[in-house]
C-alpha cells in the first residue's frame, strides 16, 4: 500500500528531476545539513547563505542550494550524506557534529566545510587542525574558555567557586566542562558542576548550586541554553551573577558574555566555501576557530544579582543594555 | 495412579469477593479409570481440572501422580504426565500454525526439544496415517493453518494430539461443549475409541447428565466444591439422570436448580 | 535519485532489516511489544565502538555488541516473566535504563570511528568503491542472518518459541516452559538489533548516545510495511518480509529525499511512519486485504 505508493511517486519525480537538471549544469551547488533545527544552527545556516550571496552566488542565480535537516534521526542523516554524497555538489556544508561525521564517511573527495562542531579532532573529521590534509575543513565553535574565566573574574572579582550546567548528553558540552575543569582553576576557581539531561531539568539544577557557588557560568549547550530563563530566575532570586558563554543570553538575563554568535560562525564559514568555490582546497585550510567575539553587558542583571560593572568593562562592550 | 488428597482453593481471599472453588476434595482415580465429573456451574470442576493439570496451585492440599507429589510442578513441568484438551477448540492449539506444526507440538510433549527440523519427512508421513483414522480427508492438508479448521476437526485433530505421547492421566475440559450434536457424538465416539485402545486414564468433565453417564466406568459429582457423589461400575450401570437427581437431593438435602444440568 | 544515494538506501535498509527482523521476533513471534530496541541499537554501538577505540579486533568487538544487547533483552523479559511488569513497561524501563548506561559505557555521548578499523575496513583495499562494496558485504551478510534464523524457527525449539507467542497455555500444556522461551527469544532479538547498531556505527563512523531515537518505529514500519507487499504465510516469507519492507522503507526515504518536485522534506516522514506504526498495533494478525490467497482454502 504505502511503500507501493511511494514507491511510484519516488520513480516519478526521480524521472522528471533528471530533465529538469539538463539546464544548471553550469551553476554552483552548496549542499548543507544540519541536524536538527535549532535556533543556532539555522544561524550558520543564514551566515553561510548571507556571505555566499555578497560575494555574488545568489540561490537561482549562478547557485543551486539544497538544504536538508536530518530531525534529530542519525538514520536519516545517513541517508541525507548519501544523497549529498550521489549529487556531487561543489562543497558540502555540515552543521553539528553527527551530520559531519555521517558525511565525512559518504565521501572523501567532496570538499566537506563543516561548522559548529566543538571538537572537530575528537570527532575524528580532522587528525591535524592546523593542516587537516583530505577533503574536511571547517569551523569549530569551542569556546575561548580561557579568556570566559579570565572575564568571571573581572565581572566578580571575588569569585572562588563556579558552578557549571551542562547535559552530560552533549557532546559539545562535555568537552567545554572538561575544559572549563582545567582552566577555571588557573583563574582562581574550583568548580561545581550540575546535570540537566533536559531542558525540564535546568531549573533544578540551578536551584541546586544556590550556596554553593560565587557565580554561574552557562557554557554553548543546547539543552541549557534553551532554558536559560530557569538559569536567570535563579540567578536573580539568589543574588548570583550569571554568566554564558554566548552573547544572546545576555539579552535574555545574563550579565555579562565574551561570546560570538552563530551567526558569525555562519559567515565565518561562508568565506570558507567562497574560497572553496573559487578553487582551494580544503585539505590546505586550517580549521578555523572563533574569530570575533563581542563583550555584552546586561545592567539590569547586574543590579539583579549583585553585581557592580567597572567603567572599563563597559568601555570595552560592544552591547550595553541598560 | 492420581491422588487427589484435601485439595482446597479459594479466589481472593479476604475481600467481598472470595470464593471457595474448592473445599477439600479428595480423589483416588486407579489406572485405567474413565472418570466422568459432573456438577453445576461453580461447583469447581474446571478448577479441579486446572489444578492437576498444574495450571493453578492449591492454597492446601496434595496431588499425586504415579507416586510423585506433583503440587508444586507448573504445567510445563507436569506435561510429561498429564494431556490436556481444552474445551475452547482455537484454545487448545496454536491457530496461527499449521496442523503438522501442531502435530509436531504435541508429539514432543515430555521430551527434551532439540535443533533438529521440527517436521522432517519421517514425521509427516507419521502423522498422515495417524490422522488418516480421523476420516476427515485432513491428511492432505497437513500444511494448513490450523484456524481453517472447524471446531469439530480441530477437536477431533486436538485428542490425537493429546495422545500422541504416553501420559498418566487424559484430562478432557468440556471438550465436546462447544460443538453442535452431531459433531460432538463423533467426538464422543472418537474419544471412546482412543481410550480404549490405548487403556488410558482419563478424566472427562461434562456438562451434560447423560454423557457422563453414557460414557466411561466411573461419574463423580462435585457441589459447591466438594465430593457429592461417586459410583462406579456396577452401581453405575443402568442408572438414569433422575437416579442421579435422588442420589444428589439424598445427599445434600437440597434439590439441584442448573437447568442445563438437568436438560441436557 | 542518484546511484550513490540509491546504493545508500539498500546500505542503510539492509542494516536495520537486522533491527527488523530482531522486532519480527519480540512483536509477531513472541506476541511482545519491546521499546528495549530504542536502548540496545544504541548499546550496541557504544559496546562496539569503545572497544574499537582501544584497539580490540572489530569482530569481537561486534560480537561484544551481540551479547550485550542480549543481556538487555533478558532483562527486560525477566522484567515481565518474574515481576509480572507489563511487556511494554518492562520494555520502556530497560530503555530509560539503557540510556545512562550507554553514557558510562562511552565514557562521552560521541565516539567517532572514522578512521579506525572496522569491520568494514577490508572493503577499503578492494577496486570498487566502497558506496557499492558495502551494500554488497552487507546484503550476504544478512541473508546469511536470515537463513539461519529460519532454520532456527523451523527447529523443535524454534517452533517451541513460535507457540509461546501464539497460545502460551497450550505451549505449557505441551510441556514448553515458555518462560525460558521469552527470555531467550528476547535476548536473540535485542541481539540482532544491537548487532545492527555496532555496523551502523562501523559504517557511518560514530557512536552517538542519539542512535536509537526511533529505531522501534523504523524497525515496526519495516516488518509492517513488508507483511503488506508479500504473503508471510511461511517462516521464510516472514523474514524476506522484513528485509524487503526495511529497504523499501529506506527507499522511500531516499525517493522523498530526492524528489524536490514533491515538496516532500525529512520532517513528513515521521507522519508516514507513524501511520504505518498505529497500523501495526491496530491489526495484529490482520493480513492485509490485496495479499495472496492462503492454501488450503475451504472451512468445512
Amino acid at each position: 500500500m504505502m511503500a507501493r505508493r511511494l514507491g511510484l511517486a519516488a520513480l516519478a519525480a526521480a524521472v522528471s528531476l533528471g530533465f529538469s537538471t539538463l539546464s544548471m549544469a553550469a551553476d554552483k551547488h552548496v549542499a548543507i545539513t544540519q541536524i536538527v533545527e535549532h535556533p543556532a544552527l539555522d544561524d550558520v545556516r543564514k551566515g553561510v547563505k548571507d556571505v555566499l550571496a555578497e560575494a555574488g552566488y545568489v540561490e537561482g542565480q549562478g547557485l543551486k542550494w539544497s538544504y536538508e535537516s536530518a530531525q534529530g534521526n542519525t538514520a536519516t542523516a545517513a541517508q541525507i550524506a548519501k544523497k549529498f554524497a550521489g549529487d556531487a555538489p561543489d562543497v558540502i556544508v555540515a552543521i553539528a557534529t553527527p551530520s559531519a561525521q555521517t558525511v565525512s564517511a559518504s565521501t572523501k573527495t567532496i570538499p566537506v566545510v563543516f561548522s559548529a562542531v566543538t571538537d572537530p579532532v575528537g570527532a575524528k573529521l580532522v587528525s591535524n587542525a592546523m593542516h587537516p590534509g583530505k577533503n574536511v575543513t571547517g569551523v569549530t565553535d569551542m569556546t575561548p574558555i580561557a579568556a570566559h574565566m579570565a572575564l568571571v573574574k573581572r565581572v566578580v572579582p571575588t569569585a572562588k567557586r563556579l558552578g557549571v550546567i551542562s547535559n552530560p548528553g552533549e557532546a559539545n558540552s562535555v568537552s567545554l566542562v572538561s575544559l572549563i575543569e582545567s582552566e577555571a582553576p588557573k583563574a582562581g576557581m574550583s568548580v561545581v558542576v550540575a546535570a540537566a539531561t533536559k531542558s525540564g531539568e535546568v531549573l533544578a539544577a540551578a536551584r541546586s548550586l544556590v550556596g554553593k557557588v560565587d557565580a554561574i557560568y552557562i557554557p554553548t549547550d543546547n539543552t541549557v541554553v534553551s532554558a536559560f530563563e530557569a538559569v536567570v530566575k535563579v540567578g536573580n532570586e539568589a543574588g548570583i551573577p550569571v554568566l554564558a558563554g554566548d552573547t544572546d543570553s545576555v539579552k535574555r538575563g545574563a550579565v555579562a558574555a565574551a561570546g560570538f554568535n552563530y551567526y558569525d560562525i555562519g559567515r565565518q564559514t561562508g568565506h570558507m566555501v567562497v574560497k572553496i568555490l573559487k578553487g582551494a582546497k580544503p585539505g590546505e585550510m586550517a580549521v578555523e576557530g572563533v574569530a570575533k567575539t563581542n563583550l555584552h553587558l546586561n545592567m539590569k542583571s547586574a543590579k539583579k544579582q549583585g553585581v557592580t560593572l567597572s567603567d572599563a568593562l563597559i568601555g570595552e562592550a560592544t552591547d550595553v543594555i541598560r | 495412579m492420581i491422588e487427589a488428597r484435601q485439595i482446597a482453593v479459594t479466589f481472593n481471599p479476604g475481600t467481598p469477593m472470595e470464593t471457595p472453588a474448592m473445599r477439600g476434595i479428595d480423589l483416588t482415580i486407579p489406572e485405567g479409570d474413565f472418570v466422568t465429573v459432573i456438577g453445576s456451574n461453580g461447583a469447581g470442576k474446571s478448577t479441579f481440572l486446572n489444578a492437576l493439570a498444574g495450571e493453578l496451585r492449591p492454597d492446601s492440599g496434595h496431588i499425586l501422580i504415579g507416586e510423585q507429589d506433583v503440587t508444586a510442578w507448573p504445567t510445563a513441568k507436569r506435561a510429561g504426565l498429564v494431556a490436556r484438551v481444552f474445551q475452547d477448540p482455537l484454545g487448545g492449539s496454536c491457530a496461527n500454525l499449521t496442523i503438522e506444526e501442531n502435530l509436531a507440538l504435541a508429539n514432543a510433549r515430555g521430551k527434551r526439544r532439540g535443533f533438529g527440523a521440527s517436521v522432517g519427512s519421517n514425521l509427516r508421513d507419521e502423522f498422515r496415517s495417524q490422522i488418516e483414522r480421523l476420516n476427515l480427508g485432513l491428511e492432505n492438508r497437513l500444511g494448513d493453518r490450523m484456524e481453517l479448521l472447524s471446531g469439530g476437526q480441530r477437536q477431533a485433530v486436538s485428542l490425537l494430539m493429546a495422545a500422541m505421547q504416553p501420559m498418566k492421566i487424559l484430562l478432557l475440559d468440556e471438550h465436546t461443549a462447544a460443538l453442535d450434536p452431531k459433531t460432538a457424538a463423533f467426538v464422543l465416539e472418537l474419544t471412546r475409541e482412543i481410550v480404549a485402545e490405548r487403556n488410558l486414564t482419563t478424566l472427562m468433565v461434562t456438562h451434560s447428565m447423560r454423557q457422563a453417564l453414557d460414557i466411561g466406568n466411573r461419574t463423580v459429582m462435585l457441589h459447591e466444591g466438594r465430593v457429592v457423589l461417586d459410583v462406579r461400575d456396577e452401581e453405575r450401570e443402568g442408572l438414569k439422570v433422575e437416579d442421579l437427581l435422588h442420589m444428589f437431593e439424598k445427599v445434600r438435602g437440597e434439590e439441584i436448580d442448573d437447568d442445563a444440568l438437568l436438560l441436557s | 535519485m542518484s546511484q550513490i544515494a540509491f546504493l545508500g538506501a539498500i546500505e542503510v535498509g539492509l542494516l536495520f532489516a537486522l533491527v527488523a527482523l530482531g522486532v519480527y521476533l519480540s512483536f509477531r513471534v513472541l506476541q511482545f511489544p519491546d521499546l528495549t530496541v530504542d536502548g540496545s541499537f544504541p548499546l550496541g554501538a557504544a559496546v562496539c565502538a569503545s572497544l574499537i577505540v582501544v584497539e580490540v579486533n572489530p569482530y569481537l568487538a561486534s560480537l561484544a555488541a551481540a551479547l550485550a544487547g542480549a543481556c538487555a533483552g533478558m532483562v527486560t523479559a525477566w522484567l515481565n516473566v518474574r515481576l509480572k511488569i507489563l511487556h511494554l513497561l518492562a520494555s520502556i524501563l530497560t530503555m530509560i535504563a539503557l540510556y545512562s548506561i550507554n553514557l558510562r559505557i562511552m565514557g562521552r555521548p560521541n565516539i567517532a570511528l572514522l578512521g579506525e578499523t572496522t569491520v568494514f575496513s577490508p572493503l577499503e583495499n578492494l577496486d570498487m568503491p566502497t558506496y557499492i562494496a558495502l551494500p554488497i558485504a552487507l546484503f550476504v551478510l544478512v541473508v546469511v542472518v536470515k537463513l539461519a534464523l529460519d532454520w532456527f524457527l523451523n527447529s523443535e525449539v524454534g517452533l517451541a518459541m513460535r507457540a509461546t507467542g501464539v497460545n502460551p497455555r497450550m505451549a505449557r500444556a505441551q510441556g514448553i516452559h515458555t518462560n525460558r522461551y521469552i527470555l531467550g527469544g528476547m535476548a536473540l532479538s535485542n541481539a540482532l538489533v544491537a548487532l545492527a547498531g555496532a555496523l551502523f556505527a562501523q559504517s557511518q563512523g560514530a557512536a552517538d548516545v542519539t542512535l536509537g531515537v526511533g529505531v522501534i518505529v523504523v524497525g515496526l514500519a519495516a516488518v509492517i510495511g513488508g507483511e503488506a507487499v508479500i504473503s508471510t504465510a511461511t517462516v521464510f516469507r516472514a523474514t524476506l518480509a522484513c528485509i524487503i519492507g526495511s529497504i523499501l522503507y529506506r527507499l522511500a526515504v531516499a525517493g522523498a529525499l530526492n524528489a524536490d518536485m514533491l515538496g516532500l522534506k525529512a520532517q513528513d516522514l515521521n507522519l508516514i511512519t507513524a501511520v504505518l506504526v498505529t497500523l501495526a498495533m491496530v491489526l495484529p494478525g490482520v493480513r492485509m486485504p490485496f495479499r495472496g490467497k492462503k492454501r488450503g482454502g475451504q472451512v468445512t
